[in-house]
């Protein structure tokens, strides 16, 4: 037994569901998750991962809390602005729970670096805010086999998928990046705050439940909502043949930077 | 007789460790030590394997990148005899033996020890080769001469036992100005030599820099120290580094890595908490040698004289006045590093007259020559005339360009520095460039994503990739430009685009062509970068992006000297650091072999085969060695057992094991399974740290499996009362029994069910006479 006094408290509404126990619990504490971007998305799925007890969190984002984020990246706090985002939620991970090791990664998460990077996680959540890094992130998790969890919102909508190794990936329904501006981001369409942490917290989930291996993940499926309306629809897809990067001919075989304006909130 | 020079004294226990390699060698080729346990032993002794397997590489340490007539002279020998033929020098100032046997690796290792050079510590986790600028001590200019200080440092830390088993490699190195040219900023731990306002000497010292995959430049660790604190600060760097380097990954801990996860101001308070423990100790002071850049006193033979054009160019091109009146330094450029005996017999021969303090090798693999007297400046370029291979006779461009060994040797190689940068000399050569406009400029080239051939403080820099054509590989480089280097300004050279391997040397005959014609009008190559050269670079890129098919040209897809297509199914990992975890998962996949030969029986074997990994698989992480089986079951009795970090109950069937009884193993089959599964959840459980992070245990473990457990929950509320029910429950076998008791009310009317609802039968309730109640459990 390796759980202390407190951590048995700590984690008992988890010890408590018959498919985590003592077991699944003990699983968290060794799974090793990488959260790609602290911003919308990635915060709250680290808040709750942090919570879960993940024993290593990884985290990479190359920027700063800027005043626009506090809106919705529920992870920094106003006292943390033009602090490095890694740093601020690192901060905030030791204080919800300091059995979880951070790895914080000042860096963006790129062709050159991205191998190396995933390599010592078991779970990859996308935590993005734009279309070159959602691919590269899909090319290389593929590569690298690993599992992840796509996730994009805009406005008052959101989709999820999660990808592992075998089944249908985010290029088998999404061939390739839209073309610059085709799709607005954030800072130019807006987001509703609250929207980011459904989608993320839905994320969070999938990589618990995939640490613990119960469940259906959505894997094959793409779970879409508008939050407007308050409705979820979800969509079926296969794997596909002619996917470029893994179908039967992959035509993607290295990693690459896509050459696209990000989200403009960065490169401000 | 006085003791011949040296450029650092062996530590006393070298020969002992020497007559342990051998019988490490021994057993090894006997087939009794495992290939990745000899790993961790051979790398701390500068013994690398090459792609070739069973042939050795042999690193040899040149502090300060010293090393006298007498000492090469004997490495030559060395090589000619037992190894490929060169001695070739490294970009880490050092030199190393290629191509040696396994038998032979002894040989060259004690033949160094005739010389007092030594291979220790070339490889491994250890402190590595330590650098200074190449010209430090005669160079105008200079602050001060750093050399003093390298060899005296290198000296005092390969006397010192915990230089031999650090996180990972530690790199250090000293420059003679601000100029930088020992480049301390790409490495772990740099000095600058600088005089202070007060006029007093001391240094900069820079920490944290480090090329490789994820390049980092290195940070300012002091403005400025006094000159007698290098040793001190040196020896926190180490411990601090021993104490918090991260020990698992080993792709991820240097001392780059770690400033990164502490931050500054953790870095340097950790580092600060040791420093300050012997800051003032000047007992701790280095003791330098008194190494003298001067005339030898009687030079035996009479100065040549030449004449001539050719004389005079490589003059122009090789010769430069020391700051020493009368002498003077001469570069040397050796073609891909290498030298052999015959050339080395010739040139050293002519050397020794000068003194023994004469050679420098520097990182761009070339010798510098030093103290020469001006008179004798004739005899040097007449020893070199004589010598079959250098590259003294064209412009010094061509031997400053830097390449590793890349794919011929090295293991990790992707692609063939070494025959593209022969491919470029030809291109360059035949083109009538004017290559002296631009002796210095830097075109360094590495075979793979790290940085032996220095690509990220190149002005052109380019490091090998795999292409794909149609799925077929091809040999390609991603090229880099810009690098910065000096004290504080250090920037890495930025990657601009990828080309073929085949279009590298027309891709850098074109850029090169149109930089030396249009140079003059730029202040510096970074203004000419900034204004079209990069541009430049990426139009190259683009115009030769040509690849044909494999069918069209099978040459496109050979590498520039390769004998046959790229492959990588012959790459290895990094024998840089194998050590502790490749050897713990050897006895990982021992553990599953014999537990699946287990099922076909031979019980009493497999058994013990598996006790015995068991035994011995994590004795590593606390330093310990075992050389028989015997001593594994002891080592692991006292550390494992003893200390709990394993369960009591197994001290048993360790002790059968230790005595070597196998037959009454059988006996205890569950309980070797269990103990080789809690010893792989134990190794889950350790953190970088080596600390295992084992909950104290509780008094009762070795309770049989057919007793009734209790626990007693009364207090304990809900849900609490049933989490820890659950926990208890968990490990236990199925059918074993649990007896808790609980409180009246909401537990007992809670607890039962929601252990039912589980799948666990409710044998027993009952209240007793005090209103408690006592529930027996069966394990599902």
């Amino acid at each position: 037994m390796t759980l202390n006094d407190q951590q048995v408290e700590r984690y008992s509404r988890h010890i408590l569901l018959q498919d985590v126990g003592l077991s699944g619990q003990e699983k968290i504490l060794n799974a090793k998750v990488l959260i790609v971007g602290t911003g919308g998305l990635g915060a709250p799925a680290a808040l709750y991962l942090a919570a879960a007890g993940v024993g290593t969190l990884g985290i990479i984002d190359g920027d700063k809390v800027d005043m626009s984020n506090l809106q919705r990246q529920v992870i920094h706090f106003t006292p943390d602005l033009d602090k490095a985002k890694v740093q601020s939620a690192k901060e905030k991970i030791a204080l919800i729970n300091p059995d979880v090791k951070v790895n914080a990664i000042e860096d963006l998460f790129l062709a050159h670096n991205a191998m190396d990077i995933l390599k010592d996680y078991d779970f990859v959540i996308d935590g993005t805010d734009n279309f070159p890094a959602k691919f590269l992130i899909n090319d290389a998790c593929v590569m690298a086999k690993k599992p992840f969890s796509h996730g994009g919102v805009l406005r008052f909508d959101g989709q999820t998928m999660t990808h592992v190794p075998g089944e249908a990936c985010y290029r088998c329904i999404f061939d390739d990046l839209p073309p610059s501006n085709a799709v607005p981001s954030c800072s130019q369409a807006g987001i509703l705050g609250a929207i980011a942490g459904m989608l993320g917290t839905i994320q969070a989930a999938e990589a618990l439940k995939f640490i613990i291996g119960k469940g259906d993940l959505l894997t094959n499926r793409l779970q879409m909502f508008d939050a407007l309306k308050m409705k979820f629809r979800e969509v079926k897809f296969k794997k596909r043949a002619t996917c470029k990067v893994c179908g039967e001919n992959p035509v993607i075989t290295e990693l690459k930077d896509y050459e696209q304006p990000v989200c403009d909130i960065r490169q401000k | 007789m006085t003791a011949p020079f040296r450029f650092y004294q062996s530590a006393p226990t070298l020969i002992a460790e020497q007559d342990q390699f051998e019988k490490d060698v021994k057993e090894f080729t006997a087939g009794n030590i495992h290939p990745v346990k000899f790993k961790g032993i051979r790398v701390a002794h500068g013994v690398y394997e090459q792609r070739q397997e069973h042939t050795y590489m042999i690193r040899i340490r040149c502090a300060a990148g010293g090393i006298t007539p007498q000492q090469l002279k004997k490495v030559a020998e060395l090589g000619d005899k037992y190894g490929g033929g060169e001695v070739h020098f490294t970009t880490r100032q050092e030199v190393q033996v290629h191509e040696v046997l396994i038998q032979d690796v002894l040989k060259v290792i004690r033949g160094l020890n005739e010389v007092g050079l030594s291979s220790r510590g070339g490889g491994g986790n250890t402190i590595r080769n330590i650098l200074t600028s190449p010209l430090s001590g005669v160079e105008k200019g200079e602050a001060f001469d750093v050399d003093p200080y390298a060899i005296a440092l290198t000296t005092r830390m390969i006397h010192e036992a915990d230089s031999w088993n650090l996180p990972r490699k530690f790199k250090i190195s000293l420059s003679n100005s601000a100029e930088d040219t020992g480049y301390t900023q790409v490495t772990c731990l740099g000095f600058v030599a600088k005089i202070n306002d007060k006029g007093e000497q001391g240094f900069e010292v820079y920490t944290a820099g480090g090329m490789g995959a994820k390049p980092m430049v290195g940070r300012q660790l002091y403005d400025f120290i006094p000159e007698n604190k290098v040793y001190q600060v040196t020896k926190a760097m180490k411990i601090m580094f021993d104490k918090n380097g991260n020990r698992r990954s080993k792709y991820s801990n240097r001392i780059k890595f770690l400033w990164k996860k502490l931050d500054r101001d953790e870095f340097v308070r950790l580092f600060e908490e040791e420093y300050n423990k012997i800051k003032d100790d000047s007992s701790l002071d280095l003791v330098l040698p008194d190494l003298k850049n001067e005339a030898k006193a009687d030079i035996s033979i009479s100065p040549e004289t030449v004449t001539g054009e050719a004389f005079e160019l490589w003059k122009k091109r090789y010769v430069e006045a020391q700051k020493q009146d009368g002498l003077v330094a001469i570069k040397l450029p050796l073609r891909l590093g290498d030298i052999y005996k015959e050339d080395a017999d010739v040139l050293c021969d002519v050397l020794a007259e000068f003194g023994e303090n004469v050679i420098r090798c520097d990182r761009a693999q070339n010798m510098r020559l030093r103290n020469i007297p001006e008179a004798y400046i004739g005899n040097i370029y007449n020893a070199i005339q004589k010598m079959k291979m250098h590259l003294s006779d064209i412009p010094a461009f061509i031997g400053n360009m830097i390449n590793c060994t890349g794919a011929s040797t090295c293991k990790l190689g992707i692609c063939l520095p070494r025959g593209l940068s022969d491919a470029i000399k030809d291109r360059l050569v035949e083109s009538k460039l004017n290559l002296d406009n631009i002796p210095e400029f830097k075109l360094n080239m590495s075979g793979c994503p790290n940085t032996c051939g220095m690509h990220h403080v190149a002005d052109l820099g380019f490091f090998g990739k795999i292409g794909r054509k149609e799925g077929e590989m091809y040999p390609a480089y991603n090229v880099l430009a810009g690098a910065t280097v000096g004290a504080g300004i250090t920037k890495y050279a930025v990657r601009q685009g990828d080309i073929a391997s085949h279009h590298v040397p027309d891709f850098v005959h074109d850029f090169l062509e149109n930089y030396i014609e249009e140079r003059e009008d730029y202040d510096n190559y970074h203004a000419y970068l900034e204004d079209g050269g990069i541009d430049l670079i990426k139009s190259l890129c683009e115009k030769y992006k040509q690849v044909p098919l494999l069918e069209e040209d099978p040459g496109f897809y050979k590498d520039h000297g390769a004998r046959r297509r790229m492959r990588l199914d012959d790459m290895g990992t990094a024998e840089c650091s194998a050590g502790m975890f490749d050897m713990i998962n050897v006895d990982k996949r021992f553990i599953d072999s014999f537990s699946k030969a287990l099922e076909e029986g031979n019980e009493e074997e497999n058994l013990f085969k598996i006790l015995f990994h068991s035994s011995r698989m994590l004795l590593v992480t606390r330093g310990l060695d075992s050389k028989t089986e015997t001593q594994a079951f002891e080592l692991f009795g006292k550390h494992f057992v003893q200390t709990a970090l394993v369960d009591e109950r197994y001290g048993d069937v360790v002790t059968l094991g230790k005595l070597g009884v196998k037959a009454e193993l059988p006996k205890h089959k569950d309980l070797i399974l269990e103990l080789a599964g809690d010893i792989q959840a134990l190794y889950k459980k350790m953190d970088d740290s080596l600390r295992f992070n084992v909950a104290p245990k509780e008094a009762s473990t070795a309770e049989a499996a057919s007793e009734v457990k209790k626990k007693d929950y009364r207090g304990v509320a809900c849900p609490m009362n049933f989490v820890k029910t659950k926990i208890e429950l968990e490990p236990m076998g199925s059918g074993q029994k649990l007896e808790i008791l609980l409180d009246d009310g909401e537990p007992i009317n809670n607890v039962p069910n929601s252990v039912k609802l589980e799948g666990h039968k409710v044998l027993e309730k009952e209240q007793n006479k005090e209103g408690y109640w006592r529930v027996l459990i069966e394990k599902k």
